[in-house]
């Protein structure tokens, strides 16, 4: 059981309308049948994957999605009980809670009228309902007992010792903060050429106020501290995001006396932009939930959201064998054994840097369970060998689902290197890998090598399905493959015949 | 290193085929870490398994699967916990037909061949 599906046991429990009066609206909020609240969340989902991740939302939750044309965003409706649930979705990076919706914004022809109207559009949202939201979601965050490390640095793992969970918060997210500047790993994030992503601070003061003691918040109102944060996309705006962000935080500001802080904030309004629609929200996640299996980091490490895709792709069945032969740190087989625990799942790579590491990641797996369980370590369904993916070690037919992010060339290996690796490893990888049930979903950014190596193997895969998608500004490409049901022969025994690639 | 791994790994030794399955296991560290227990996964997984391969491994098994055994939970329980709780630490694996030996480290066996013996 993950932090947050606890804290939503004892969430649960608790009488929802606690504290109102912290929130300063000028509506007054009657401690009316919040628990019916129907609201929109809007949902980061790795590019390409949207579809799957609606389909885990419609399994979740039971609501259906609707997709963006701003690639990377679904968009359902829930009732804000569900809302614990939602934070258990494997496939979404970000959350928010949508504030205002507009499907076709028109914009005035000069920069200062578009300014304007930003600023005299904080004032007329119907910021109420997605408020309340925000509380209840910002309350889960406070009662969870351990909170959620999710660190590079392994020593910067703190349990909780009561003093408020506050207060351990803002360490962490200095902490994360801290990581994400010193720490050399790339990470995995949208292509900025064509979207801006600046957040703004509106005011004078940047420095955090740590005197705000937030454990006085329970008894006194307590002044909120905000940023706003605008995407923008589309070639037609006559204005930058930073300048929509500015104005539009200062009018926020204004409204409701809240303080500016890009930092330390409470709330993080966002402003989205694509073309002619826009999308007010107030975020619900302060960390991408992408990184939170992963406390070891590897040089190319994938993203669980997208690692979670990548399975979903293959439709799990229970008892399936799942291997991931070029596993890196883990990630992919770790995201399996965590959300498919009735599949055994096994990682391999040849790299003993890379094996250990990811060895490493699923005994911190298991000390999570651990700690939540309350109980005995539970050991899960994973193993870890090192392999050389041209030479499995593992009996022909025998495997169920591959799924592996192939070197791509530019940050792992080369491309005259995959030239030979691609068409080796497919062809090992369809030996064992079972006939006519097995399959495979393969990322690779190295298209033309991929497809080419391909070309000489349609014996024995069949592509099904491609998936683009977008990995830190390469144009990548899952493919899913189907494993034909003709049996695997070895080259020595096709008398003299070779496989042409 | 499971027990269900083993049963599914086998030596890619040059020359050595279908002939390397089973590896023969030495184990020198073992630790027992439960896992939950889930009936449908273990009879599921009873077709996949090579049976021979498994007795050669552990000895407190079963000759073979026994009848109508999806519903006995006693048979169940004890598959589970051959296959999933049993993790080798330390020891080697051989392969049957060449000798080779891949060692077990950690619970990792590394089975990397040197370029002369892998097959081309």
């Amino acid at each position: 059981m993950s932090d947050v599906q606890e804290a939503t046991k004892q969430l649960l429990d608790v009488n929802l309308h606690e504290n109102w009066r912290a929130i300063q609206v000028t509506e007054s909020d009657p401690r009316s049948e919040s628990e019916h609240l129907q609201v929109t969340i809007g949902a980061t989902v790795p590019t390409g994957f949207e579809q799957t991740a609606a389909d885990e939302v419609r399994e979740k939750l039971g609501s259906s999605c609707k997709i963006s044309k701003d690639r990377g965003k679904i968009y359902f409706d829930i009732s804000v009980e569900s809302l614990a649930q939602v934070h258990c979705l494997r496939s979404v990076d970000n959350l928010f809670v949508v504030v205002k919706e507009f499907k076709d914004y028109q914009f005035k022809e000069t920069k200062e009228e578009v300014l304007k109207d930003f600023e005299e559009l904080a004032g007329k949202l119907p910021w109420s309902d997605p408020l309340k939201v925000w509380k209840i979601n910002t309350s889960f965050k406070k009662k969870k007992t351990k909170r959620k490390k999710i660190n590079q640095n392994s020593g910067r793992e703190k349990i909780d010792n009561g003093q408020g969970d506050k207060t351990d918060e803002k360490e962490d997210k200095k902490g994360f903060t801290n990581n994400t500047l010193d720490s050399h790993i790339l990470d995995y994030y949208e292509n900025p050429a064509i979207k801006e992503e600046i957040s703004t601070l509106v005011g004078d003061d940047l420095a955090s106020s740590k005197d705000e003691k937030d454990e006085k918040e329970e008894t006194h109102p307590k002044v909120l501290k905000f940023r706003v944060t605008c995407n923008r996309a589309g070639e037609k705006h006559c204005f930058s995001s930073n300048e929509a962000a500015r104005d539009f935080g200062g009018a926020v500001q204004d409204y409701f006396k809240w303080k500016a802080d890009m930092t330390n904030f409470d709330v993080e309004v966002l402003l989205n932009i694509h073309d002619n629609e826009i999308v007010v929200g107030i975020a619900l996640t302060e960390e991408s939930l992408h990184r939170r299996n992963i406390t070891h980091f590897g040089p190319t490490t994938l993203r669980s959201t997208l690692a979670y895709g990548m399975l979903r792709l293959c439709a799990p069945q229970p008892a399936d064998i799942i291997v991931d032969p070029m596993c890196g740190t883990g990630a992919i087989p770790i995201e399996g054994a965590t959300e498919w625990s009735n599949c055994y799942h096994i990682a391999g790579d040849n790299n003993p840097l890379a094996v250990n590491r990811a060895a490493n990641n699923i005994s911190s797996l298991l000390t999570k369970s651990q700690i939540k369980e309350g109980k005995v370590s539970w050991s899960l369904p994973i193993d870890a060998v090192q392999w050389d993916i041209c030479n499995l070690p593992l009996r022909t037919g025998s495997v169920d689902i591959i799924v592996t992010d192939m070197p791509f060339g530019k940050r792992m290996g080369s491309k005259k290197r995959n030239w030979n690796l691609y068409p080796a490893c497919l062809r090992e990888m369809s030996r064992v890998c079972k006939p006519g049930t097995g399959r495979a979903a393969l990322l690779t950014q190295d298209k033309k090598c991929f497809t080419k190596a391909l070309s000489g193997l349609g014996h024995v895969w069949r592509k099904a399905h491609t998936v683009w998608v977008n990995i830190g500004g390469l144009h990548a490409a899952v493919y899913l493959l189907k494993r034909t049901p003709q049996a695997f022969v070895h080259p020595s025994e096709q008398d003299g015949e070779r496989t042409p690639w | 290193m499971k027990l269900l791994t083993h049963n599914l790994l086998s030596s890619h030794v040059r020359g050595v085929g279908s002939r390397g399955f089973p590896l023969r296991l030495q184990a020198t560290e073992v630790r027992i870490n439960p896992v939950e227990f889930n009936p449908d996964f273990v009879a599921r997984m009873i077709p996949k398994v090579e049976w021979a391969a498994l007795l050669e491994a552990a000895d407190t098994v079963p000759k073979g699967p026994i009848e109508g055994y999806e519903h006995d939970e006693k048979f169940l329980r004890q598959m589970h916990h051959v296959l999933l709780e049993v993790d080798v630490l330390e020891g080697t694996l051989q392969c049957p037909e060449s000798g080779r030996l891949f060692p077990i480290s950690r619970g990792i066996p590394n089975m990397l061949l040197s370029d002369e013996e892998t097959e081309t």
